[in-house]
């Protein structure tokens, strides 16, 4: 038999334990629910920013204010629905009642007590250049010029601080922190529960160390992908259906990029949680054997949400370059534009060279130590097996 | 003819040998029983055997050629440890278990069918390991290491957790496989009297290192000839000649030094009395395993 098929039955394996164990389905339908949530509370939030106004109007002057003030509102963040009240006392009993938010009648604004800011100084604003363009007329000026005098071209605006994509960024790192390490810890206890079940023992004797990790490590990643794909797309598709949220038009290449380095990043991880499960004997030893990858991880999520404001920083630019830290990092930056091709291919190629040189590193190890009884090795101690002989 | 040799193992962990130039054979069709003390290295063996230990020295040999993976594949094996999967149904487990050892998918569900069958736990195919009596995984243990048509089967302590009518059950299975199919059949037990009865060929081991090995029938013969019953009319087994070079050693039991002529026992017991019965005494296996490895060591035959 070969090394393929070997691979190919332990993997199946795994992804068939796992797609019928319950614990699996429900926290893929929990983390799913998560995003969706994240999403749909960012587009209600997100929807707040627009603010509609109704605003009543009593006469033909205040008219010309609220249509002013509705032609200007979009600047402003706002959405005006004008309507005609009659005179000042249908204007109050309008404004008392809370059919409208304000009412304009000849030259007074009627409000309620603590009135929208935005409101009043649209209004205002309104107000100001229905005043002006009738003063400019009546001087004797066409249209537009009065035009021209009243509507100088406006401040480009800059944006400092949260870059465009900070919310894409923010989910796409936190899906990788979670699937990274949730499935760095299927892999470490898949191979503690072998041990501590002496399955492996049985398995070893049918098939070569080296081709159950690869199988182990193939199988969950496959599942895996399976997942990240799953919830970045019902994310992203969410995201498009409710329509709320403009999505940057570098969404479809931050899928791809969080796809890309959720493979190298857990395939990385995989392969140091494999020794840390295969270093202890009892399933409750694998939480502290693998404590420091789990705190790697942590770590490189905690610089992926400082660094949401600050992409050129150069902590974000050193995490891009440093393997353990750079899943969590680099798709978020690449959301916010601020990942230079030749940043983003160097990033990739350091990571797939250490991928590589922990695969072997893991594979050796694995294979010295699996079975191995008794009290718990520590990672530190693991890692000098790379360089002893087989012992079995 | 399929054979199974161990050449020169040894093995030690830090300072303690664990195998010291340990070698014996075990032909096609034998069962071949594997005894001695706890931690003789019968496990240590066994493991090396099935590739699941490498030893520092020596090599094991399957038909004159050394062993590898590949031929490894071929083996079946049952280790000290039980192990199987517990969250795996059994047949499911079965059909992992024969295809890991190469058999195409169909070929390993028929004789995941077949061994449940055979080994009375058909019923329970769709039943998740966890969910059975502890006999019964015993059983699946036993399926999973016959499943694919093993052309060797190495078995430790495979008789221990069983109740009589598992032993029975085992007992039939090995010796069909070893009879019918020429497959030869080594396993480690405490438990003597099954070895003895069990087993065509022994090898008994002591701190790694082989202290007595081949046929049973003619390792019991070999012994024969210093010990012999004596049975007198009145019943009194304690008695005792009080001659030299004849020491009473049990029950009707009397052990001749090397020069001592059978016959100065027998006309002692006559002067004590009329004689039922006198004879040469056959040790059992287990009186052989206390000669070669010390009456201490015996203990160990307690232990499950």
């Amino acid at each position: 038999m070969d090394s393929r098929r070997a691979v190919y039955l332990t993997g199946r394996r795994e992804v068939l334990e796992r797609l019928r164990s319950r614990a699996f389905v429900i926290s893929t339908l929990i983390q799913l629910a998560i995003v969706i949530a994240i999403v749909v509370i960012s587009a209600i939030t997100g929807a707040d920013e627009t603010s509609k106004y109704k605003v009543a109007y009593s006469g033909a002057e205040a008219k010309a204010v609220v249509e002013s003030a509705q032609r200007q509102a979009e600047a402003f963040d706002a959405e005006v629905t004008p309507s005609e009240v009659a005179g000042e006392t249908g204007a109050r009993t309008a404004v008392d009642d809370e059919d409208v938010d304000a009412a304009v009648v000849d030259r007074t604004l009627i409000v309620r007590t603590d009135p929208s800011e935005t409101l009043t100084s649209l209004l205002q604003a309104a107000q100001r250049q229905v005043a002006t363009t009738a003063r400019l007329r009546s001087e004797g000026l066409s249209d537009p010029q009065i035009s021209t005098a009243i509507n100088p071209p406006p401040l480009t605006v800059d944006e400092v601080g949260e870059a465009a994509g900070g919310g894409i960024a923010f989910i796409g790192s936190l899906l990788l922190y979670i699937a990274i390490l949730t499935f760095g810890v299927v892999v470490a206890t898949a191979v503690v529960t072998e041990k501590s079940t002496r399955v492996v023992e049985v398995i070893l004797s049918a098939i070569r160390p080296v081709q159950l990790l690869a199988g182990k490590i193939l199988g969950i990643g496959l599942l895996g992908i399976g997942q990240v794909t799953l919830i970045a797309g019902v994310g992203v598709g969410v995201a498009l259906a409710i329509g709320e949220i403009d999505l940057p038009a570098s969404t479809a290449e931050a899928v791809v990029l969080v796809i890309v380095y959720f493979l190298l990043g857990y395939l990385m991880y995989a392969a140091a949680f494999a020794v840390s499960g295969a270093i202890v004997s009892r399933q409750e030893d694998v939480q502290s054997s693998s404590a420091p990858l789990s705190i790697l991880l942590v770590a490189g999520y905690l610089v992926s949400i400082s660094t949401i404001d600050k992409p050129d920083s150069a902590l974000a630019v050193f995490s891009t370059f440093f393997p353990p830290l750079a899943p969590m990092v680099v798709p978020g930056r690449a959301a916010q534009d601020a990942l230079p091709l030749w940043e983003l291919l160097l990033s990739i190629a350091l990571m797939v060279a250490a991928t590589l040189l922990l695969l072997w590193m893991a594979a050796r190890i694995y294979d010295r130590v699996v079975l191995r009884m008794g009290a718990p090795l520590k990672l530190r101690q693991a890692f000098r097996y790379v360089r002893r002989a087989p012992e079995g | 003819m399929a054979s199974l040799e161990l050449r020169d193992l040894s093995k030690r962990y830090g300072d303690t040998v664990a195998l010291d130039r340990l070698g014996f054979t075990v032909d096609a069709g034998q069962v071949f029983g594997f005894v001695g003390p706890n931690g003789a290295g019968k496990t240590t063996t066994m493991r090396i055997v099935m590739g699941v230990l490498h030893p520092d020295s020596g090599e094991v040999l399957w038909s004159g050629k050394r062993v590898d993976a590949e031929l490894r594949r071929r083996f079946g094996y049952m280790p000290e440890e039980r192990g199987l999967y517990p969250k795996m149904a059994v047949g499911e487990q079965l059909t992992f278990f024969a295809e890991l050892h190469g058999l195409s998918a169909a070929d390993a569900r028929s004789s995941s069918d077949e061994w449940t069958e055979r080994l009375g736990i058909s019923d329970r195919r769709d039943d998740k390991v966890e969910e059975l009596s502890l006999g019964n995984q015993q059983r699946v243990q036993l399926a999973a290491a016959l499943v694919h048509e093993p052309e060797l089967l190495v078995l430790d302590e495979p008789f221990s957790g069983l109740d009589p009518v598992g032993v029975d059950v085992l007992s039939e299975v090995l010796l069909g496989v070893a009879r019918e199919r020429r497959v030869p059949v080594i396993f480690s037990s405490h438990q003597l009297e099954l070895v003895e009865r069990l087993c065509d060929a022994v090898a008994i081991i002591r701190d790694g290192r082989l202290v007595a090995t081949g046929l049973v029938d003619e390792l019991r013969r070999r012994r024969a000839g210093r010990r012999w019953t004596v049975e007198l009319e009145n019943g009194d087994g304690s008695w005792s000649p009080g001659i030299a070079g004849i020491e009473r050693v049990g029950d009707c039991l009397y052990e001749l030094s090397g020069e001592t002529d059978p016959q100065a026992l027998l006309d002692a017991a006559r002067g004590a009395g009329a004689v039922r019965r006198f004879g040469p005494a056959v040790p059992t296996l287990a009186d052989l395993f206390r000669d070669v490895v010390g009456r201490d060591a015996g203990d160990g035959a307690t232990r499950g």
